[in-house]
């Protein structure tokens, strides 16, 4: 049993947290996205692009806050080609969010051989987020839940308060409100003189944002360099924890939660050997819980009836 | 009037020609493509002898008009390929030389090999989306074939004329049965089949790895983990023993995946049960209408899809690597999907695009080692000229606009 103790204790805890918060962030971007009615599977390309922009900056200028915010703008300007595919020129969604994925891979391959000669890892940054890792005087002496949740680096604790500001914005906020109309009934929306396609540009460009910060959390602050193939598919388990989430904010989170949760388990077991069990089985949990949501057995998990579904203004005279 | 009496004579000349170039031109033997382009010849200037010309012009028409809106997007998309290499200094005229001296003439072989899997995924991608279905879980049901193609082909010791079907159809029938779930769950629930396919696929990329350990990877093997490899009588023929000049590595896959287009465009277009996947496929309401059972057809097609996949990985398996590589990620449903959407769904057309993409692969590989060209242009290239291609439905939507219009002008004046 000392193999068993040796796993769980708050290192595990704290490791799910920081396992879980590129998913997080993701997830929460997609939460919104879909919620205004575009179907976003191209939260793995947009990680990628955020993740090698971070890094570059970071590298470049010394300085790993500039690295974070080119981070998020790569992802945010990227996400608008998903938006102007699917809104604007009527794309089908899946599709353009698969093309987004493939193009993601190769600008970023392009721009590693272009830059430092070789595809594969940037050279390792000058100084990490990591490095600014604080812990919240007071709250950070509470036992367990302290260290795993007060005592965390810049990104995580962002990623905390860009849940709890997700979930106003979409209940409390008017803005919030007409983003959720444009994905449940858009005609609706466009009738009381509320723009769909703004509302659903916003929707892909803030999930565009987090899911650029999510990448930038995998290179400048989990990392301090940036690999090729990084994001390691964890764009299509915040998809998972978006869809087992109930297309909620606070359900993406706990999803996501559970899935980090999976995923130190199995790192750490395979570190202390303590049972042989092949760790593939914990790594497919999101995706097994993903299509237990959509089979019905978690109630909620409904898509916004409007998800997915083109919307076309027909202009007189057209 | 006597020259139509030999019509049977000249469709087996040309029939004949075609396929003899075609089969020495995959099995890299470049000069097949004088036969191809011979046939060709003779069949327009037999077909401009025997028909009219109204006739021939319309054909001719409708087939440039179809070819049109893909040949424009894939030449925008080398012209903006070449201005970005231009831009980050590299220069494309050397670039594209390379690149299509490459995959045309030098590597051809190695095109025929990218385009062999390629073939199968986009014909399952594209038969499910007949069927108004986003097959999109398809490199899961590709590590399924070629999981259970080394499985079979590590213990299955018999003559391969026998072994060799009955691993395909066991393998793809075994990746038909992978997509069993989200089949019925689409039926039962509505639940959407790209949430299901994907999850499913990526369930199947881990658990592989399992199995890879399990038939040889050992788990303090090398890594990445690869299985023994499998019996030698269960290697699908090579090009070699029919034309010694062929690449050694070149194999009949090509052959079978085309013969599998040839199958998928036929059951599409001249049975009951494809022409249901159509009619559903179109309007789902119109379709149980007539009384089709739209549920089943969706079943089916599903299920027919994951088959398809499937003999991807069997084709890579028995073919080409003779074993199999762990997290092999191979990226074939991705692509699979994009030569779909490239060929507009139609099987034939999903060889070309195969091709095509089998061509900028392998001349991406040339390009990069011979003028130093990074061949992730290729990968971008390809990604433009999908947004280009898909884009299509924009030309569409105006066309239409402008034939309706037309149309109301020439009722006014009536």
């Amino acid at each position: 049993m000392s193999g068993i103790a040796s796993i769980l204790n708050t290192d595990l805890l704290v490791a799910t947290i920081r396992l879980s918060t590129p998913i997080t962030l993701a997830a929460i971007g997609a939460t919104i996205c879909e919620r205004s009615g575009i179907v976003n599977i191209a939260m793995e390309g947009i990680m990628i692009i955020g993740a090698f922009f971070a890094a570059v900056a970071a590298l470049f200028t010394g300085n790993p806050w500039i690295g974070l915010l080119a981070g998020v703008v790569a992802g945010g300007i990227f996400s608008l080609i998903h938006a102007v595919a699917t809104i604007t020129f009527h794309l089908d969604h899946v599709v353009s969010g698969a093309v987004m994925n493939i193009l993601s891979f190769g600008i970023v391959r392009y721009l590693m051989v272009m830059i430092f000669g070789h595809p594969g890892t940037t050279d390792a940054i000058p100084v990490g987020l990591k490095a600014y890792q604080f812990a919240i005087p007071g709250l950070s002496k509470i036992p367990v839940l302290g260290p795993v949740f007060f005592n965390q680096t810049p990104i995580v604790y962002m990623s905390f308060v860009l849940v709890v500001l997700t979930l106003i914005f979409l209940k409390k906020t008017k803005t919030g409100l007409h983003l959720r109309a444009a994905g449940e009934h858009p005609l609706a929306l466009e009738t009381i003189g509320v723009s769909v396609y703004k509302m659903r540009y916003l929707g892909v460009f803030v999930s565009g944002l987090l899911s650029g910060l999510a990448g930038a959390y995998l290179s400048i602050e989990n990392s301090v360099s940036f690999t090729e193939g990084m994001a390691n598919g964890r764009g299509f388990i915040a998809l998972a924890a978006m869809i087992s989430g109930g297309w909620t904010a606070i359900g993406s989170f706990v999803a996501a939660l559970f899935f980090g949760f999976a995923d130190a388990f199995q790192v750490r077991m395979q570190v202390f050997k303590v049972l042989n069990i092949p760790s593939e089985i914990f790594i497919i949990f999101p995706y097994v819980a993903t299509v237990l949501a959509v089979a019905g057995l978690v109630k909620k998990s409904r898509p916004p009836k409007a998800d997915g579904v083109d919307f076309m203004i027909e202009k007189e005279g057209a | 009037m006597q020259i139509t009496k030999l019509k049977p004579l000249f469709y087996t000349i040309i029939v004949l020609l075609a396929l003899v170039g075609s089969v020495m031109y995959f099995a890299s033997v470049f000069s097949g493509i004088l036969l191809i382009l011979a046939a060709a010849g003779l069949y327009f200037v037999y077909y401009g002898l025997t028909e009219g010309k109204g006739a021939s012009k319309s054909l001719a028409l409708s087939f440039l008009k179809s070819l049109l809106i893909p040949v424009i997007g894939v030449v925008s998309a080398l012209l903006i390929g070449g201005i970005i290499m231009g831009i980050t200094g590299y220069n494309p005229v050397t670039a594209y030389k390379a690149l299509f001296y490459g995959g045309l003439v030098k590597n051809w072989s190695v095109s025929v090999l990218n385009a062999a899997p390629l073939i199968f995924t986009g014909l399952s991608v594209a038969f499910a989306f007949k069927a108004g279905l986003f097959n999109i879980g398809a490199e899961g049901q590709y590590y399924v074939g070629a999981v259970v193609a080394t499985f079979l082909g590590l213990h299955f010791n018999m003559p391969p004329l026998l072994s060799i079907p009955i691993i395909f159809l066991v393998a793809g029938l075994l990746a038909a049965s992978y997509n069993y779930i989200p089949a019925l769950l689409k039926v039962k629930t509505g639940a959407h089949e790209v949430i299901t396919t994907m999850m499913f696929a990526q369930i199947a990329r881990y658990l592989s790895s399992i199995f890879i350990r399990g038939m040889g990877g050992g788990s303090d093997g090398p890594h990445p983990y690869v299985t023994d490899p499998i019996l030698k009588s269960n290697w699908l023929l090579k090009m070699k023993t029919i034309f010694p000049s062929a690449n050694y590595r070149v194999h009949i896959g090509i052959l079978i995946a085309i013969g599998m287009a040839l199958f998928v465009q036929y059951i599409l277009t001249r049975t009951k049960f494809g022409f249901e996947i159509r009619a559903v496929g179109q309007n789902k309401d119109a379709a149980r209408g007539q009384g089709i059972k739209v549920g089943r057809n969706i079943f089916i097609a599903l299920l027919f899809a994951g088959f398809l996949a499937g003999f991807s990985g069997v084709n890579q398996v028995l073919g080409l690597d003779h074993k199999l590589y762990e997290n092999l990620n191979a990226g074939y449903g991705w692509d699979g999907i994009s030569v779909a959407l490239l060929a507009s769904n139609n099987p034939i057309g999903v060889i070309f695009t195969s091709l095509l993409w089998g061509i900028l692969a392998a001349g991406g590989q040339y390009m990069s080692r011979t003028v130093q060209t990074p061949n992730s242009i290729v990968e971008i290239i390809k990604g433009i000229i999908l947004f280009l291609i898909v884009a299509k439905y924009i030309y569409i939507h105006i066309g239409h606009k402008f034939k309706n219009k037309k149309k109301e002008e020439r009722e006014a004046v009536k």
